[in-house]
């Protein structure tokens, strides 16, 4: 597992953080205001938690016309978590198919 | 965020836990010499949870379940990172994933 993945499991621990991810998975673009109707939590613990997911390379203000700020997921910033995934269960796959053969061969 | 695979194998779960729970029976299968197996949990023969801790990576918790099957035995393993209780993420990467 390469290093950079810490401070996103990290930041990913969290249950809200989680759910301003999968927001912005579905939505895309998004808002402080627009997390606060959808969460029960306050504008400032949104904030603090945007803060979190900024700090662990998750989220970045997108460029967006007027005054209002939008965020978004950074390109890739979820790969090296996904690649984690998919690297151990091919390895489990190939451990469990070796499992298989030993006991069979032996049973 | 855990890793889940399973796998049917036409033994019994005795024979598959011994595969399992002895050293002697892991050196069959288990080609991981850079991470050194902690058991924690021990429930014969149905229940296995052991620590991997490698020098270079953050320790991981595996769990073995092992139950009868019509064609002998399943054996359903899940990887984890301790500080992270991931099944949420997981539904979050499926998207990424995909």
């Amino acid at each position: 597992m390469s290093d950079d993945l810490g401070p996103v499991f990290a930041a990913l621990a969290d249950p809200t953080r989680r759910r301003m991810v999968q927001a912005l998975l579905r939505d895309g673009t998004t808002t402080v205001p627009a997390l606060t109707s959808a969460l029960p939590i306050t504008r400032q613990a949104v904030a603090k938690h945007l803060a979190a997911l900024d700090h662990a390379g998750l989220v970045e203000r997108s460029p967006a016309p007027g005054r209002e700020v939008r965020y978004r997921l950074r390109d890739g910033a979820l790969h090296p978590a996904s690649a984690w995934l998919v690297e151990t269960e091919a390895a489990w796959d190939g451990r469990l198919a070796r499992l298989k053969e030993a006991v069979e061969r032996e049973a | 965020m855990p890793v889940r695979r399973e796998v049917d194998i036409e033994a019994s779960p005795e024979e598959v836990w011994e595969a399992l729970v002895t050293e002697q029976g892991r050196e069959r299968w288990l080609d991981e010499p850079q991470r050194d197996v902690h058991v924690e949990v021990v429930e014969s023969p149905h229940r296995l949870v052991w620590w991997w801790v490698g020098e270079d990576e953050p320790a991981t918790r595996v769990e073995f379940l092992v139950v009868a099957s019509p064609c002998g035995t399943r054996v359903v393993v899940t990887e984890s990172e301790p500080a992270f209780p991931l099944a949420a993420l997981s539904m979050s990467l499926a998207g990424v994933r995909a």
